[in-house]
């Protein structure tokens, strides 16, 4: 591109016609014709723009003629040269004052884009913050409303537990009673039946007594009614006691294996955990019934302690995998369970800083693994 | 930067008077096309609005041409002065071989002077050239007025510089701008003769350079 200040030529300064029309002109004043052109001719003399010369003049009848004519169209140049230079310079000045507002306009644009994808990641936070907020307002509500559940469960279970006491006690006093009184009746096959119906009555409402007592125990420990101290416990003395009262439960008909390792005592609730060690083990037998195997082992590394209990009973089905830690679900018969075992387990974990993860599957068995810190988090 | 054509053995150099608005850059040049009286003289085109400030430039173009034949031009611009006129002050900075800075010797202009000289700075930045490096005179004009600024503390003020020591001019009176014009021509020197050999190929030397540019009326050639 030529600059603004470039020598212009003959050609930049007048159009062909133009020049005919000067040439004419120029013919008219003078005696004889005269031709301005860029080539140098015969008689020509040059005509003269900022020191340059840009054309030459030839033909006239003399050369005074000839240095009259160039000297008219160099003076002719100058006001054609002028307003050529300034069109010229306005036109680069405007080409490049447009390039910078292109540019500032193209930096506008891209400073606006990057405003304006700014601006959609917040929105996309404020939505995300929204959505969290409204979860945990879900869920505070949720838990408002199984705590007040539970204390409601907690006060009805402290209120049941001292008639069931006097009936559990008087029921074995009854039952005692009945077997003092066989000697005394006649010996005839109707008392017999009679009193062994009696006994039969009563033993099984012994059982439903146990089972209330238990299911209370359960609602206080959910409800931690009656919290006992921190105290510093072994695990593995925690879990053979659990061992040995679900193999009471169980009439001792369990196959359980035992496979303890030396465990640090870790600070915690003793009756929390071992309700916590019973229910999970109560499972395990519930769920391998006579001749299936439980394995129980205990772990230790320097992050923290693991117990281990497995067994190869009849597994969760996959259904119902997501709502074994639901308060109150229970795949038992009514009566049979409170729906509150596991969760009882997993908030007692939770509450020494540890984790619960439950592996099973359906037929093949269950292993659950209850992962405790040495060190709690203060 | 020197426009050289080998075919036509022609050097073009470009001047420019820079400076703040109204501070008589379009003056010199009307002096030295007045006052100087080189061997080869063009027309002054002013380009002016109505009420005589520059909208465009103004250009005086001289020249000589050495016995070796070398033909060499200066062309002499002005740019606006006034600040809405920054484009065309770039645009006609372009490519200069050499800067008078044209300041106000006023003591109420001196702001606007810095101003220009900061302006001039980054013209020259975005154009490409450097300002340290650049041939420049910097005239101190309109020291005819009453209310100036004491010559001894602008030298003493400029005295750190590469532009010391400062001209000193009345360019309506006509003084001090053949001084300034021959104190730049004596800067430009240095670089066109190291780059062109004008002392060993074309017999131009310091003096004759200077002096023959800058003859003025009634004053024989170097």
């Amino acid at each position: 591109m030529r600059n603004f200040e470039d020598d212009p030529t003959l050609s930049d300064l007048l159009t062909p016609d133009q020049l005919q029309r000067l040439s004419n002109g120029l013919s008219a004043l003078c005696r004889k014709p005269v031709e301005i052109s860029e080539n140098r001719a015969g008689d020509a003399v040059p005509v003269e723009f900022n020191l340059e010369t840009v054309g030459w003049l030839s033909g006239g009848a003399s050369d005074g003629e000839r240095e009259a004519a160039a000297e008219l169209v160099s003076f002719l140049m100058l006001f054609v040269a002028k307003y050529r230079l300034a069109a010229n310079i306005h036109h680069d000045t405007t080409e490049a004052s447009y390039a910078e507002l292109q540019r500032q306009n193209e930096a506008l644009r891209a400073s606006e884009a990057k405003y304006r994808e700014l601006s959609d990641q917040l929105q996309q936070k404020v939505d995300e913050q929204v959505d969290v907020i409204r979860q945990t307002q879900q869920e505070l509500y949720e838990s408002a409303r199984l705590r007040s559940v539970g204390h409601l469960a907690a006060g009805v279970a402290h209120e049941i537990n001292n008639p069931v006491g006097f009936i559990s006690s008087n029921l074995r006093v009854a039952r005692d009673y009945v077997q003092n009184l066989e000697p005394l009746l006649p010996e005839t096959l109707e008392n017999r039946e009679l009193l062994e119906d009696f006994q039969d009555l009563l033993s099984e409402s012994i059982e439903g007594t146990d089972r209330i007592a238990s299911i209370v125990a359960d609602l206080k420990t959910f409800s931690s009614i009656d919290q006992a101290d921190n105290a510093l416990c072994d695990l593995n003395s925690l879990l053979r006691s659990a061992c040995h009262l679900v193999q009471t439960e169980h009439d001792h008909r369990l196959n359980i294996t035992e496979n303890l390792a030396e465990l640090p005592r870790i600070p915690g609730h003793p009756s929390r955990l071992s309700q916590t060690l019973f229910n999970l083990l109560d499972n395990a037998a519930r769920a391998v019934g006579d001749d299936g195997r439980i394995l129980v082992r205990t772990l230790a590394d320097n992050t923290g302690i693991q117990v281990i209990i497995q067994d190869n009973g009849c597994g969760i089905p996959e259904t119902v995998r997501s709502q074994v830690f639901d308060a109150f679900f229970t795949t038992r018969p009514v009566g049979s369970g409170t729906g509150l075992g596991l969760t009882v387990a997993r908030d007692t974990v939770r509450a020494h800083g540890g984790q619960l993860t439950l592996d099973s599957q359906e037929g093949a068995g269950t292993r659950v693994v209850v992962s405790l810190p040495v060190q709690q988090g203060s | 930067m020197p426009d050289f054509s080998p075919e036509d053995n022609k050097l073009a150099l470009k001047v420019v008077f820079y400076g703040p608005a109204l501070s008589g850059k379009t003056t010199n040049l009307m002096q030295l096309h007045s006052l100087l009286n080189p061997e080869r003289k063009g027309e002054l085109m002013v380009l002016e609005t109505r009420d005589d400030r520059t909208l465009f430039f103004d250009m005086l173009p001289i020249g000589l041409r050495s016995h070796s034949g070398l033909d060499l031009r200066l062309k002499l611009y002005t740019v606006p002065g006034q600040v809405q006129h920054d484009s065309t002050r770039k645009a006609v900075l372009s490519r200069a071989d050499g800067v008078v800075f044209v300041a106000d010797s006023q003591v109420a202009q001196q702001d606007n002077n810095a101003i220009a000289f900061g302006n001039l700075e980054d013209n020259l930045d975005k154009v490409g050239l450097d300002i340290d490096t650049l041939p420049m005179v910097v005239q101190f004009n309109k020291r005819d007025l009453p209310a100036v600024v004491d010559e001894a503390e602008l030298q003493a003020r400029w005295a750190g510089t590469p532009w010391a020591p400062l001209a000193m001019a009345s360019a309506l009176q006509g003084t001090g701008v053949i001084e300034t014009f021959q104190a730049l021509l004596d800067r430009l020197y240095t670089g066109i003769d190291a780059e062109f050999d004008l002392a060993g190929k074309h017999s131009i030397d310091r003096s004759t350079f200077i002096g023959r540019l800058s003859a003025s009326h009634g004053v024989d050639d170097a």
